[in-house]
């Protein structure tokens, strides 16, 4: 019997319980929003990236189910004509931890808000995150808080400068480490080095709510991303006056985890002294039309895993059932 | 119940460099503790204590979030990958990594040999450095005194940190090439940042103002 092995968790009775009870409060939130289950099979025969668990079954190479998002896109690109405009899932997928201390199996419960090419996004925006900032009540989560982001701040920057690949990867591992001196170091005598610096210090300058926006005026492609201020703008004024008291709402605009995957607005939600996010999400109009239909779509997934081990360690944060 | 906040320290060089500095802070560590071997030592504000960790652990500590905060050497990052915040660069415990070799061989020596062997425990910054050279070479893993390596035909030549260049001197080594530089790094970890800011940005706030 091997006794090195990678972090399966095996659930016991309080926990086992726990999932069942969070599935089932998401699932039904979700489903009072017109939001209908769709469950793609566990075991995957398309191509899989590094880092899925993969095996031969018989003379096919397969691989569980990694990731529920690109599992639905790949089922309802070949199944569906015209998008289902709301999805829902609930399971666990697999995947290879990046650090020890992540669990290889992990549960989540998520949405995504799909629309045609061209239909208005900003609603579907807004929609996204007022159900997520329900999340937290339905989970009994007695605090949280809620950080608005947008890929496209740092997306579209990088693509008017036209930097090579290995470069624009270098700056946004900078800035996904918060450190503009990084940003610097990265471009080095670059001929975009002193634009995408005073960028990068814009985007990490320390403001906190509906004025953290305004750091983007410092920013040398302020007129660049107007129209994503605007949004992200729109959105605050939409969500703010109906934040549950239970919850913070954040500003994040160097929010760049999941860079080459998300193209809009992105929603995390934290709990104080939670080391990990507990749900995350965005926009992501890529996806479909990589895979030959023309929608847009937008969703975030609640990783019930990491809330689990919260719940163990840090039982204060929860209310009592 | 607030968890306790633990801030990460290097021990070695870089740590007795540091930790006078913030004699006569809130975060001034506990002169008794700091004599003992505990590695766990209270500092001047209850509720937060300091952990004197080895610098290729300590970013392990913070990336997990067992620590919020930490000071490393940039060079000890930059061999890592881990998911952690760089709140800024502290200037201080600066030294260069470079490629050294005995005393009358020169870079283009090294290059000319058909197999080229090179002592490090910086492998991530060498293979950078090869493959902006177009060279290959058999990396020797070393973790310490490294310097012996091409005195005892171990390796032809090694990668390593430079500060004075004292301990090169006496090894018979000179600096052939400069492959980047190091300094302190102040580090968090992610979710203590981005949950708790009105927790742990003063205490950033603090060890800046104490070590810049």
């Amino acid at each position: 019997m091997p006794v090195r092995t990678p972090h399966f968790p095996d659930l016991l009775f309080g926990s086992a319980a726990r999932l069942r009870r969070w599935e089932g409060a998401l699932m039904a939130l979700l489903a009072a929003h017109g939001y209908r289950e769709l469950h793609p099979s566990l075991v995957l025969r398309e191509p899989v990236p590094e880092g899925a668990l993969r095996f031969f079954d018989g003379e096919d190479l397969v691989a569980l189910r990694w990731d529920f998002t690109v599992a639905l896109a790949g089922l309802l690109a070949r199944r569906f004509p015209e998008p289902p405009d709301r999805v829902a899932y609930a399971g666990a997928v697999f995947r290879r931890p990046v650090q020890p201390w992540e669990a290889m199996e992990r549960f989540e419960v998520g949405c995504e808000r799909i629309q045609p090419e061209g239909e208005i996004s900003a609603e579907a925006d807004v929609e996204l995150a007022r159900l997520l900032m329900a999340v937290p009540e339905a989970l009994g989560l007695r605090r949280a808080i809620l950080h608005l982001g947008n890929a496209a701040l740092v997306r579209r920057p990088l693509e008017a400068e036209q930097l090579p690949p290995d470069l624009a990867k270098a700056v946004v591992a900078a800035l996904s480490r918060r450190a503009a001196h990084r940003v610097r170091e990265a471009l080095g005598d670059h001929p975009a080095a002193p634009r995408l610096t005073a960028h990068a210090e814009a985007l990490l300058a320390d403001l906190d709510g509906p004025d953290t926006l305004k750091a983007l005026d410092a920013s040398p492609y302020a007129d660049l991303l107007a129209g994503e201020r605007a949004h992200m703008d729109r959105a605050l004024h939409a969500l703010l006056p109906i934040l549950p008291e239970r919850l913070d709402l954040r500003v994040d605009l160097a929010d760049v985890a999941g860079l080459d995957f998300y193209t809009g607005p992105t929603l995390r939600l934290w709990a104080p002294g939670a080391q990990q996010e507990l749900a995350a999400g965005g926009r992501y109009d890529r996806l479909f039309p990589e895979l030959g239909r023309p929608w847009q779509a937008a969703g975030f997934c609640v990783r019930l895993s990491r809330l689990l081990d919260l719940a163990e360690t840090r039982p204060d944060l929860f209310e009592q059932p | 119940m607030t968890a306790p906040v633990l801030i990460a320290f290097p021990k070695g060089r870089l740590g007795d460099e540091l930790v006078p500095r913030l004699a006569g802070t809130p975060l001034a560590l506990d002169a008794a503790a700091l004599k003992s071997r505990v590695l766990r030592i209270p500092t001047a504000t209850p509720g937060v204590s300091a952990l004197l960790l080895k610098g290729a652990d300590l970013p392990r500590y913070v990336a997990a979030g067992v620590a919020s905060l930490g000071i490393v050497g940039s060079d000890t990052l930059d061999e890592l990958e881990m998911d952690l915040l760089e709140l800024a660069d502290l200037r201080i415990g600066a030294c260069r990594l470079c490629l050294c070799a005995p005393a009358g061989i020169t870079l283009e020596d090294l290059k000319a040999r058909p197999h080229l062997r090179l002592a490090t425990k910086f492998f991530r910054a060498t293979e950078a450095w090869l493959a902006r050279e177009g060279l290959t070479a058999e990396l020797v893993p070393l973790s310490s005194s490294v310097e012996l390596a091409p005195l005892l035909g171990l390796a032809d030549a090694i990668v390593d940190l430079v500060q004075t260049g004292a301990t090169l001197k006496a090894h018979g080594l000179v600096e052939t090439a400069l492959l980047g530089r190091s300094s302190a790094r102040l580090i968090a970890a992610r979710g203590a940042i981005l949950s708790e800011p009105g927790r742990i940005r003063p205490l950033a706030e603090i060890l800046l103002r104490a070590l810049t």
